[in-house]
């Protein structure tokens, strides 16, 4: 019964892995992988090398750190919400209403956002000019790009997101509540003291699942959104390596960044998943 | 002064009516018990004493107040619930003391508390230890202690003992009745468990379908079931029933069974031809003559022995029939049974169309 | 094969109730026709059909049957991985067809090309390939532009026939209501924008004008030309350009700073569309529709067309003008065709009827050949009227011609062909027309950069510094234009960046391969 997994995984997760030695190869698509020559750490040394390269390093961080700080609690917030909402019409519609945005496109969520954003017609530039305040190009301000970007990032993700915690929710015990409201608990008492800590292990997975995807920014919506003025902030590693690789079919290069990520990503899973079995007893492996 | 009045009491779910005008008043200090089969909304009362489930019609009151429109925790009742409800992330000792942090107590007033509470259930060794870590037994306890820790005005139990094996539920049975002696809280206690029931209640309240078939001491209960249903739920093997009809004759009044006859103690309100059922406990059976009885006939099907008494499972022209006989230490003998005894003024008879018991109430009482 | 043969006899039967003649001295086999496989996507047309009505003209006329083994299709529009997706997905799968032909098929044949995957057709040309050898013979340069760095051309490239691309269009029916003239300098220019900005030209009561938009904002850019600058020295933005026989990039340049400086205050005033970076590719349909956008610089084709709106806005007329004089007094038109396009097609390495196969090449660059690839099947799409081919009325009126041309099989970019710009002439619009002609008269065009094909060496340079370079002069550039620098005082700051960057190590190996390409 195993064998079909085995297969699997040979065929979808372990054979590909043979193609990663192109990170230290002169890759040539007609020569194939096995006959281009070696090149060592070239690859890495032209990345390391590029200041532009350690600037998107460090942005895909900070645009991670700021999602992680700001995405990750939203959908959470969002399920516990949803939990305390009665009306059950209200409930699915206003469910069914925050699910949506993860099903658009990023093509269309960039327009959405674009038009937003837009300094003669958009809504945000209306409200402000409301307020008095006149419009601001936002999406070349480079100080305004992660922002935005995060911001999208949750009205887009978080209904999607809340699902998976709305399901450890319902998984709760009901008696603890009945217990708590005997005991005198208020509704927000309830939430911070038996909700929250009971789906905390759901949490915990889902935190370091997302560590683990800490250098996968959005990367479509970034290409979409940036423009050469906010390079300065928008620019992550997979952004610079499409443009600096696979427009000039540097797949090697590419390669050696993927690479690069990987490693990152797997350090980071494997710090969190220590921190969090050594502190809160749950882990994923 | 009573603790708790019930007036009335119904639930509605939709159009479903699940309790139908329940009445009942607990006194201060008293330990009732509500038993019954499942669905007989035993536990909808319990809960709606406790604020988890609105009352439809009728009204609750706790110690003189209406209590329909007020919140759980206003009622100052504490529950136990059948599966403990005890926070998994939380220490025994946070565990206990949850209502009293809820209620943001001084911080020294929760400690004592809590230490006093988990001596009295010997809880003390096990304060720092998570639910996950203690048996069943002791995770019933620590349910215990989060209600006494409160001092509530009534303590709700809802089948917290069910989910323990045979031999803890026993010895916790006994306990709760230690702690209820001792604290002379209030107690509302459900079970589907009669011989809970019998052991704990100072008044069992015996609901079926919704109503409560009858209200009594569990000696009242046993010996003068008020209809066919409680007889047939008190008792451990229940009383037996057997189907007949009334034959009046100069020896008095009888009833057949098939073609025998058993008979009855003095009825005031039979005629000749009354469908009735007779009902005889298993232990008030006798297996050697009675004066001025004639023997029943029976056959013997098999022979349950039980150590100190036997079960002897019997038919009587076709209807079973138990027989509880002591044995002294032998019960080859009860092999040979065939004929037994029904003293006269240990038999109930009930009407066979209403269930309703057709001894007199003066010889009930 | 029998569906092949039962296609070839429709075919046959079409062709012979058309008047053609035959054409004997077309075909390069005798006897039974040689069969060879072809790899053609262009993300315009994805698919390559066997049965298109000028496929079986030439299979008729050469007796050299090509046979559709395509692979993948370059379905994406994205610049470079969208159009050459299939290209590395045949690659990939390591069989390489006896004819390839893609879009963007340039730079992959010049680096595979000399690793064997195709074949260089140099003494092929110069052997079988009169026309062809006769073509490159007369434009010395576009032979130069096609090699790769061993010396040898790999691709027959699509070469485009027109020069001109791109001009400056403006509301003339706005400077009438304004009482203004055509502007002829770049301070005419500005005068007119700021009118355009200021008086209420749509005459809705609202400054809501956009004196100056484009579809692509580094067509703003292309406005430093205004000040002597330059934005780019091909049809490609921010490409590298050739200043006396010497490679320099447009942006390190005075006359760059310059506009870019007048750029941003034309910016901050408002004279530019506050959204030119964002607005994208709809800004002129939206802009222009809504009756609220004066000038832009855009093709004649295209743009010409905006003007069937006058059915909808009351006198609207955007016409094109000429380039305004620069600050120096110079009229130039940066944007012009390109003369070779990297598009087009080459002979798989293992292709083993080279012969055969140039001398099909060479076939679509004789007259009746490069009229097929031009204007489809005489008597089904064209006619011919005084020596011109002249398209059916019926053609022209089925849609779009460009469609229409590629579903007969005409005006491939995948096939190596010399365009004729008469076939677009018949269908320009009249205010295109009289575009050209207005450039025409002016002769503003200027000499474009054709690209160079580096070495191993110099490509492991350029791509190890060009991303960076070009990355930080277009943050700059638009962070200058929009205010949030100042390009005067950042000037130096900025041109030691770029060495830092390594600008001069970029420079240094495109004059080298320069100068190795087209003997400097």
């Amino acid at each position: 019964m195993l064998m079909p997994a085995i297969v699997w995984f040979i065929i979808f997760l372990y054979k590909p892995m043979y193609g990663l030695q192109i990170a230290f190869k002169d890759y040539s698509i007609f020569r194939g992988v096995a006959d281009s020559p070696w090149t060592g750490f070239e690859h890495f040394e032209t990345l390391f090398s590029n200041d532009q390269f350690i600037r998107a390093f460090w942005n895909t961080i900070k645009i991670s750190a700021l999602n992680l700080l700001f995405g990750f609690p939203a959908p959470i917030i969002l399920a516990l919400m949803f939990n305390e909402v009665i009306n059950a019409t209200y409930k699915k519609t206003a469910q069914t209403i925050v699910y949506l945005p993860h099903f658009i496109s990023s093509v269309i969520i960039a327009g959405i956002v674009i038009t937003a954003f837009s300094p003669s017609v958009g809504i945000v530039n209306t409200v402000l000019g409301w307020l008095g305040i006149d419009p601001i190009y936002f999406l070349t301000k480079p100080e305004w790009f992660r922002p935005i970007f995060v911001g999208t990032g949750i009205w887009q993700e978080a209904g999607f997101g809340s699902i998976v915690f709305l399901a450890a929710i319902a998984g709760v015990n009901p008696s603890l509540y009945e217990s708590a409201v005997v005991d005198g608990a208020s509704r927000w008492q309830m939430m911070w003291r038996i909700t929250i800590p009971s789906i905390l292990p759901t949490i915990i997975i889902m935190l370091i699942i997302r560590i683990g995807n800490v250098m996968e920014v959005s990367f479509e919506l970034i290409i979409l959104l940036y423009q050469p003025a906010t390079y300065e902030t928008a620019d992550v590693v997979n952004t610079f390596v499409y443009r600096q690789g696979l427009q000039s079919g540097r797949y090697d290069f590419a390669a050696a960044a993927g690479l690069f990520n990987a490693v990152v990503a797997f350090v980071l899973v494997m710090v969190a998943n220590t921190l969090s079995r050594r502190y809160s007893r749950t882990s994923l492996w | 002064m009573s603790s708790v009045t019930l007036s009335g009491v119904e639930k509605y779910y939709g159009e479903l009516r699940v309790v139908h005008g329940i009445n009942l008043i607990i006194e201060l200090q008293e330990f009732v018990v509500l038993v019954g089969p499942s669905g007989c909304g035993k536990s909808t009362t319990l809960r709606m004493i406790a604020g988890l489930e609105e009352i439809s019609e009728g009204t609750i009151n706790i110690e003189n107040r209406v209590v329909n429109r007020v919140a759980p925790k206003d009622r100052d009742v504490a529950m136990v619930f059948q599966n403990y409800a005890l926070y998994p992330h939380l220490k025994v000792f946070e565990n206990i003391a949850f209502g009293l942090r809820i209620r943001k107590e001084p911080k020294e007033h929760i400690e004592k508390t809590v230490r006093e509470v988990s001596e009295i259930l010997g809880l003390t060794p096990y304060l720092d230890r998570r639910p996950a870590e203690l048996s069943g037994g002791q995770r019933q306890r620590v349910a215990m202690g989060r209600a006494i820790v409160r001092h509530p005005k009534v303590f709700l139990f809802d089948e917290p003992l069910s989910n323990l094996d045979a031999k803890l539920r026993t010895q916790m049975r006994a306990e709760i009745k230690r702690l209820h002696n001792r604290l002379g809280v209030t107690s509302v206690y459900v079970t589907h468990d009669q011989v809970e029931a019998m052991t704990l209640a100072d008044r069992i309240v015996v609901m079926n379908d919704g109503i409560i078939e009858q209200v009594g001491t569990p000696m009242e209960l046993f010996n003068n079931p008020a209809n066919m249903f409680v007889a047939g739920f008190i008792g451990s093997p229940p009383m037996n029933q057997l189907d007949g009809v009334i034959t009046t004759s100069a020896t008095g009044l009888h009833a057949t069974v098939g073609d025998t006859s058993i008979a009855l103690p003095a009825l005031d309100n039979v005629k000749a031809g009354q469908a009735v059922v007779v009902g005889i406990r298993p232990e008030h059976i006798s297996m050697s003559s009675v004066d001025g009885l004639s023997p029943v006939p029976i056959s013997l099907d098999l022979v349950e022995p039980l150590g100190s008494e036997a079960l002897l499972h019997a038919t009587v022209n076709g209807q079973a029939l138990i027989i509880k006989a002591e044995t002294h230490g032998e019960i080859s003998h009860l092999h040979q049974v065939a004929e037994i005894y029904a003293p006269v003024d240990l038999i109930k008879v009930f009407d066979a169309e209403t269930g309703k018991v057709l001894n007199s109430a003066a010889r009930q009482s | 094969m029998r569906k092949l043969l039962l296609s070839s006899a429709i075919a046959a039967g079409m062709v012979a109730a058309t008047p053609t003649v035959a054409q004997d001295h077309l075909k390069i086999v005798e006897g039974d026709p040689l069969e060879l496989t072809v790899q053609m996507n262009h993300a315009r047309y994805p698919v390559y059909e066997e049965s298109w009505p000028v496929e079986q003209q030439a299979r008729e006329w050469t007796n050299v049957h090509l046979i559709d083994v395509t692979v993948g299709a370059n379905m994406r529009t994205d610049e470079n991985t969208g159009k050459t997706e299939a290209l590395n997905l045949m690659l990939a799968s390591g069989k390489i067809p006896d004819i390839v032909g893609s879009s963007r098929i340039k730079d992959f044949v010049n680096q595979y090309g000399p690793e064997g995957a195709f074949l260089p057709l140099n003494d092929l040309i110069d052997e079988h390939a009169p026309n062809l050898k006769k073509f490159f013979e007369e434009k010395p340069e576009i032979a130069a532009a096609i090699s790769a760095a061993d010396g040898k051309m790999y691709y027959i490239p699509y070469l485009p026939d027109g020069k001109y691309g791109r001009a400056y269009w403006i509301r003339t029916d706005w400077l009438d209501a304004l009482g203004l003239d055509m502007p002829e300098t770049v301070e005419d220019y500005e005068k007119v924008l700021r009118a355009f900005k200021t008086q209420d030209p749509n005459g809705n009561g609202e400054a809501d004008e956009v004196p100056y938009f484009a579809r692509q904002w580094p067509e703003l850019i292309r406005l430093v030309t205004l000040w002597d600058g330059r934005s780019s020295g091909s049809d490609t933005s921010h490409d590298f350009m050739v200043v006396d026989g010497k490679i320099e990039h447009p942006y390190a340049g005075e006359g760059y700073r310059e506009g870019i400086k007048n750029l941003a205050r034309w910016y901050e005033e408002g004279l530019v569309d506050a959204e030119i970076f964002t607005r994208g590719s709809s800004a002129r349909d939206f802009l222009l529709s809504e009756n609220l956008g004066g000038s832009t610089h855009d093709w004649f084709a295209s743009t010409s067309g905006y003007n069937r709106l006058s059915s909808d806005i009351e006198g609207f007329e955007f016409k094109a003008m000429a380039p305004p004089a620069s600050v120096s007094g110079k009229r130039i038109e940066e944007h012009r065709r390109i003369p070779i396009k990297p598009d087009g097609w080459a002979i798989g390495g293992t292709n083993k009827h080279p012969v055969e196969t140039i001398k099909y090449f060479d076939f679509w660059f004789t007259e009746e050949g490069r009229r097929l690839a031009n204007f489809g099947v005489e008597g089904m799409h064209y006619d011919m009227k005084d020596g011109k081919a002249i398209f059916k009325q019926e053609f022209l009126d089925q849609g779009p011609v460009n469609r229409s041309l590629y579903q007969v099989g005409s005006q491939l970019q995948g096939r190596g062909y010399y365009q004729d710009y008469d076939y677009e002439i018949q269908w320009s619009n009249e205010f295109a027309l009289e575009g050209i002609k207005l450039y025409d008269e002016g002769d503003y065009l200027i000499d474009q950069f054709l690209g160079v094909a580096f070495n191993a060496d110099e490509q492991k340079i350029y791509d190890r510094h060009w991303g960076s370079v070009r990355d930080y002069m277009l943050e700059r550039q638009q962070a200058w234009v929009l205010g949030n620098g100042d390009v005067e005082a950042e000037w130096d700051d900025y041109q030691s960046q770029l060495e830092d960057l390594g600008l001069s190590k970029v420079i240094d190996v495109m004059n080298s391969a320069y100068k190795r390409q087209y003997g400097g």
